[in-house]
C-alpha cells in the first residue's frame, strides 16, 4: 500500500465523516465511502441529498467543513493540486466555450495533460471517438445541440484516461442511443485503462448497468450501500428504483 | 387588441421592482449620485463666486499719465476688486511678478495711453488696454470667469469716460508666459478637451470593466468555471490568464486613447486676436511627450485596477446579467470624477470634496489628462503611485478569492431590500 505518487493504494477514494455546511444548510452530514481502484461507484439519492456536494469535494472544488477525503492517498485539503493531476470532473450542468469549435475546445483541455504533441494528438483522437461528433467538431460549440455538447464534455472528461473520473449525471440530456454509447465507453475505459469512476445519476437503469457498487445518500449521509444485487435483495424488490424509493422513504 | 396589457405591465413592474439590483441601479444610485455631484459642483461654484468677490488684479502702468490714474482709481473704487501695482519694465517681467502678488489677471496700460485718449480720435490714435489672464487648462467651465469680470469693469470705465475711446484686448498667460490669444478663445478649444477626454477615459473604464466582469461571469453562466477550476493548473494561472487577456485589451485601449487624443489635439488650429495662426503646441497647451507618457501610464494603471475590481465583483454574481448589474454600481465612482472635472476647477473644490475625489482611483487618469496639458506632473505621478498600490491590493484580494471555493460559492445578498408579502 503505497501512498503519494505511487497510486498503489487500497482505495481510489476514501471519504470519512465528511461534513459540509453552507450557511444554515448541512449539505453533507458525516458522509463516508470508499472506492477501489478500477471500480465504478454510483452515488444516488434524491435532489438535495448532497451528491453533487460530495463530488465537488472529491474534485477539490470545495473544502469539507470537517472530515476527510483522499484520492489515491492525497488529501483534498492539503494536496489538491496533486489530485487535480489525477482526476477529470464532469459537472452535471457543465458547458463548453461557445465561441471555440469542438476541436479547439478539446485541444485546449488536452494541452493541460499532454506532455508532447504526440500525446496531445492521441488524446484528441480518443475524444473524437468518444464524442462521435465527427466533422461537427470543426463547428463552433454554440451551434451544438444539448446532446452534442454533453457528448463533447464526456469526451473531454475521459479522453486523457484519468485515474479517477468524477461524473455527475454523465448521460444527462442524451437520447437513448447516445446514452448507450457513452455507457459503453465508460465501461471500456474502466476495463482497458483502469479508470476509476465515481458517478452520480438519477437514471437507475444506468446505475444498475454501470456500477459495481452503489451508495444511497439522503440528507448528506449514506443510508445504504452495496452492489445493485445486494441492495435489491436486501430490500426485497426487483429493481434499483424500487430499492431507492424504499430506502429513502418514498415508497 | 391590447387586452391583458394591464396585467402584463403589473407583472413587469413586480418583476423589475423586486429585483434589488435594478432597484439600486435605477433609484438608489441616482438619488445618491446626483446630490453628491450637486454638493461638489456647488462647492466649486461658491469658490468661483468668492474669487469674483475678491478679484485681485495686477496692473502695470507704462503711461504714468492722468488717464491711466483715472482708470486705476475707477477700478479701485469697486469693493470687489483690489488693484495691485506692479513695477516692471516689460509685460514679460510683469507676468513673472504677477503670481507673487496673488493675482490672476494683469492689466497693461500702454505708453501714450493718456495722450491718445486726450486726442479723442480712436481711429487716428488707437488705444489698446490689454488684460492678460492666467489660463491653466484645468479650470473646467470656470476657466475664463476672472478675465470676463476684468473686461466688464474696463467696459464700465469706457462707458463712463466715452464709448469707443479705447479698446480692451483680452490675452492669456500660459505657463507663466504672455500669449496673444484670449482666454475665451482658448477656452473654446480647451472646452472640447475638458469634455472629450474625461468622457473617453470613462467610456474606456466602463467598457473594460464590462469585459472583465463578463469573462468571469460567463464562465459561471456557461458552467465552464467548475471544469476550469478542476484542471491541473494553479488558480493563480487562471486569474492571471484572465487578467493578462484583460491587460492586453486595456493596453490597447490606453494606446488607442493616446493616438486618438493626439490626433484630436493636433486638429486644432486657432486664429489669435492679432489674426496670427496659433496652434496649441506652439502656445504650450498641447501635451508633451512626457505628458503623453504620464497620461498613458495613469490610464493603464487605472484600467488595471478597474479590471481587477470588476473580476472581484463579478465573482459574486451568478451570471453575466448579474455581474453587469453589480459592476454598474461602480460607474458612480467613474462618473463622479468625470462630471466634477468637466464642470469645475478641481483645485477650487472644498477640501473634503478634493480628498474624497482623490481617494477614488478613477479621478487620477482624469487629473493626469489635465496634467498632460498643464504640466503638473507631480500630482499625476503621485496619482499613478496611489492607483498602483490600490491595484496591487485588489490583485491580492482577487488572488485570495480565486484560491478558495468562494469563487464558486460567493453571492451578493440583498436580503434587506426584498419586498415582503403582507
Amino acid at each position: 500500500m503505497i501512498g503519494g505518487c505511487g497510486y498503489n493504494v487500497s482505495f481510489a477514494v476514501e471519504a470519512g465523516g465528511l461534513v459540509k455546511v453552507f450557511g444554515s444548510i448541512r449539505a453533507l452530514d458525516g458522509l463516508s465511502f470508499r472506492i477501489k481502484p478500477g471500480e465504478i461507484f454510483g452515488l444516488i439519492g434524491p435532489n438535495g441529498a448532497g451528491k453533487t456536494t460530495a463530488l465537488r469535494v472529491v474534485a477539490t472544488l470545495i473544502l469539507p467543513t470537517s472530515g476527510s477525503a483522499k484520492v489515491y492517498g492525497h488529501d483534498v485539503v492539503e494536496e489538491a493540486s496533486e489530485i487535480r493531476e489525477l482526476i477529470a470532473y464532469l459537472p452535471e450542468e457543465a458547458g463548453a466555450y461557445k465561441n471555440l469549435s469542438g476541436d479547439e475546445y478539446l485541444r485546449f483541455m488536452a494541452k493541460f495533460r499532454s506532455e508532447s504533441s504526440e500525446v496531445l494528438e492521441e488524446t484528441v483522437r480518443s475524444a473524437e471517438e468518444i464524442s462521435g461528433l465527427g466533422g461537427r467538431l470543426r463547428d463552433k460549440v454554440k451551434t451544438y445541440s444539448k446532446g452534442m455538447k454533453r457528448r463533447l464534455l464526456v469526451a473531454r472528461a475521459l479522453m486523457a484516461k484519468p485515474k479517477l473520473a468524477v461524473l455527475d449525471e454523465p448521460t444527462s440530456g442524451l437520447d437513448v442511443l447516445h446514452s448507450v454509447h457513452v455507457r459503453e465507453i465508460i465501461k471500456r475505459y474502466v476495463k482497458e485503462y483502469g479508470v476509476t469512476v465515481l458517478l452520480s445519476s438519477h437514471n437507475m437503469l444506468e446505475v444498475e448497468y454501470l456500477c459495481e457498487r452503489v451508495a444511497l445518500i439522503d440528507h448528506g449521509k449514506i443510508v445504504a450501500e452495496g452492489t445493485p444485487e445486494e441492495l435489491k435483495s436486501k430490500n426485497k424488490v426487483t429493481n434499483l428504483e424500487e430499492a431507492f424509493a424504499k430506502v429513502v422513504g418514498l415508497a | 387588441m391590447l387586452k391583458g396589457l394591464g396585467n402584463v405591465v403589473v407583472k413587469e413592474l413586480k418583476e423589475l421592482l423586486r429585483d434589488p439590483k435594478i432597484l439600486i441601479g435605477m433609484i438608489v444610485v441616482p438619488l445618491v449620485m446626483f446630490p453628491i455631484m450637486g454638493f461638489v459642483i456647488r462647492g466649486a461654484m461658491e469658490s468661483t463666486e468668492e474669487r469674483l468677490q475678491r478679484l485681485q488684479v495686477g496692473f502695470v502702468d507704462f503711461d504714468h499719465g492722468i488717464a491711466a490714474k483715472n482708470l486705476t482709481d475707477f477700478l479701485d473704487s469697486f469693493p470687489t476688486m483690489t488693484l495691485v501695482n506692479i513695477s516692471a519694465s516689460s509685460i514679460e517681467e510683469a507676468v513673472e511678478i504677477l503670481p507673487t502678488k496673488n493675482a490672476t489677471d494683469l492689466l497693461v496700460i500702454p505708453a501714450g495711453f493718456t495722450e491718445n485718449v486726450s486726442q479723442g480720435n480712436p481711429a487716428k490714435y488707437p488705444v489698446n488696454v490689454e488684460v492678460y489672464s492666467v489660463f491653466s487648462g484645468a479650470g473646467g467651465i470656470t476657466e475664463t470667469v476672472t478675465s470676463s469680470a476684468v473686461i466688464e469693469y474696463l467696459e464700465a470705465f469706457k462707458r463712463w469716460l466715452s464709448p469707443d475711446l479705447f479698446q480692451t484686448v483680452s490675452k492669456s498667460i500660459i505657463k507663466g508666459e504672455p500669449a496673444d490669444v484670449s482666454p475665451s478663445v482658448l477656452f473654446g478649444i480647451m472646452y472640447s478637451q475638458v469634455f472629450a477626454l474625461p468622457i473617453t477615459i470613462s467610456i474606456l473604464l466602463v467598457f473594460s470593466m464590462q469585459i472583465a466582469a463578463t469573462s468571469v461571469a460567463s464562465e459561471k453562466e456557461e458552467k465552464t468555471l467548475e471544469t476550469l477550476l478542476s484542471l491541473p493548473i494553479s488558480r493563480f494561472t487562471i486569474l492571471f490568464g484572465k487578467l493578462a487577456g484583460s491587460i492586453i485589451v486595456a493596453a490597447a485601449g490606453a494606446v488607442a486613447i493616446m493616438i486618438g487624443f493626439n490626433y484630436y489635439m493636433g486638429s486644432f488650429m486657432v486664429m489669435g486676436d492679432l489674426g496670427v495662426s496659433v496652434d496649441l503646441a506652439a502656445i504650450g497647451m498641447a501635451p508633451t511627450l512626457l505628458g503623453y507618457l504620464v497620461l498613458g501610464a495613469s490610464v493603464f494603471v487605472a484600467l488595471l485596477s478597474a479590471l481587477a475590481l470588476a473580476i472581484i465583483i463579478s465573482a459574486f454574481s451568478e451570471d453575466v446579467r448579474g455581474a453587469q448589474s453589480i459592476v454598474g454600481y461602480l460607474y458612480v465612482i467613474i462618473m463622479l470624477p468625470m462630471f466634477v472635472i468637466m464642470f469645475a476647477d478641481f483645485n477650487s473644490l472644498p477640501l473634503v470634496a478634493r480628498v474624497v475625489l482623490l481617494a477614488i482611483p478613477y479621478t487620477h487618469p482624469m487629473l493626469a489628462a489635465q496634467a498632460s496639458v498643464t504640466g503638473d506632473y507631480l500630482t499625476a505621478v503621485l496619482g499613478i503611485g496611489y492607483v498602483a498600490l490600490f491595484t496591487v491590493a485588489l490583485l491580492y484580494v482577487a488572488a485570495k478569492l480565486f484560491a478558495t471555493e468562494k469563487i464558486l460559492t460567493a453571492k451578493l445578498k440583498f436580503r434587506g431590500l426584498r419586498f415582503r408579502k403582507k
